[in-house]
C-alpha cells in the first residue's frame, strides 16, 4: 500500500468510528479519536461513555472540575464546534504505562464561525487516560491554541466567576 | 476530598446557568472563543420529581424544571427527542421521549426503565434521534 493509500485508509478509518466500536478499542490514542468522532457524529453518550467518572478538564484557561460540570457547560459547545470545523491531526506522542497513559496531540483547526469568519488555528491536546477494567477512559483534557491572539480573546470574554 | 452526589449536581447546575446565561445565540464554544451555530436543538434540565412506577416498580417518567429557568415545555414538543442522563447512577445513559406535558417527562419503554434515577439528577434533551446501533449501553 502506497503512502496516500495508507492516509486515505486511516482518515476513513477514523471518521468511521462510532461509539459502538469506542467501546471496543483499547488504545489510548484510538480512544481520544473515537471522542471526537463521538462530538462530530453528535452522539452525547458515546462521548460521555469515554470519559472517566473522575475527569478533570482544562479548557482556554477554564477548569470544569468534574465530569458532570464538563457534561454540562461544555460538551455541548465542543460538539457544535466539532461539527461546524475540521480538525486535522498533525502530530502526535503518546505515553505511559500500566494503567495510566498520555496521548499529545496538535490539530489544525478550520472551518466558518456563524459570521463568516473564517477559523484557522492550531489546538494543543493532552489527554491522560486510565484504565477502568479492560478500557482506557480518559481523566483529563487540557485545550490551548498557539494563537496568543485568540487566547487573549478568550480571556477577556470568559466571566469573571468561572 | 470526598464530594458527594448533591455536591456534585450542585456544581453542575451552578456550571450549566453560568454558561447558558452567558452564551446567547451563537454558541461561544469550549474551545472558546469559536462562535458557531448549535449543531441541535437542546435543552438543559434537572429532575424535580420521580414519576409512579408501574406494576412492575419501573419508572418511566419524571418531573423536571428547565436549566437556565424558562418557560414550561409545549405539549408532546420534546416527543422523539434524545435524552441524555448527565449526572448520576444512570450517568451517559440515552432515552427516548415518548410523550411529555409542560415539566412530565415520559420515555420509551424501548431503552428500559429510568430505574436509578434521583432527584436533581441534571439531563439534556436534544432534538435528534437516538442512533441505537451505535449507542454505547
Amino acid at each position: 500500500m502506497n503512502r496516500f493509500a495508507r492516509v486515505a485508509a486511516r482518515v476513513a478509518l477514523i471518521g468511521c468510528v462510532s461509539a459502538a466500536a469506542a467501546q471496543e478499542t483499547r488504545l489510548p490514542a484510538e480512544v481520544v479519536d473515537a471522542f471526537h468522532a463521538a462530538l462530530r457524529n453528535k452522539d452525547t453518550a458515546g462521548a460521555l461513555s469515554l470519559l472517566d467518572r473522575g475527569l478533570v478538564v482544562y479548557e482556554f484557561g477554564a477548569v470544569d472540575p468534574t465530569v458532570e460540570a464538563y457534561a454540562f457547560s461544555h460538551l455541548p459547545f465542543d460538539m457544535d464546534v466539532a461539527v461546524a470545523t475540521q480538525w486535522k491531526l498533525e502530530t502526535r506522542r503518546t505515553g505511559g504505562e500500566g494503567g495510566l497513559r498520555w496521548v499529545l496531540s496538535t490539530y489544525r483547526v478550520t472551518g466558518r464561525q456563524s459570521d463568516g469568519t473564517a477559523i484557522d488555528q492550531t489546538t494543543l491536546e493532552t489527554v491522560i487516560l486510565r484504565r477502568s477494567g479492560e478500557r482506557f477512559r480518559i481523566v483529563h483534557f487540557h485545550w490551548s491554541t498557539s494563537d496568543p491572539a485568540f487566547q487573549a480573546r478568550v480571556q477577556s470574554r470568559r466571566p469573571k466567576d468561572r | 476530598m470526598n464530594i458527594s452526589s448533591r455536591q456534585l449536581n450542585a456544581f453542575a447546575v451552578a456550571a450549566v446557568l453560568a454558561t447558558f446565561a452567558f452564551h446567547s445565540g451563537a454558541a461561544l464554544a469550549g474551545h472558546d472563543s469559536i462562535q458557531v451555530d448549535p449543531a441541535l436543538k437542546r435543552y438543559a434540565g434537572q429532575i424535580t420529581a420521580l414519576g409512579t412506577p408501574d406494576a412492575k416498580g419501573d419508572i418511566y417518567s419524571f418531573r423536571a424544571k428547565r436549566l437556565p429557568s424558562a418557560p414550561a415545555f409545549a405539549p408532546d414538543e420534546l416527543r422523539g427527542w434524545r435524552l441524555t442522563l448527565l449526572a448520576g447512577k444512570r450517568f451517559s445513559h440515552v432515552f427516548e421521549v415518548r410523550r411529555n406535558t409542560g415539566a412530565e417527562i415520559t420515555v420509551a419503554p424501548l431503552d428500559g426503565p429510568l430505574n436509578g434515577i434521583a432527584v436533581s439528577d441534571v439531563f439534556v434533551l436534544e432534538n435528534i434521534a437516538i442512533d441505537r446501533a451505535s449507542s454505547p449501553q
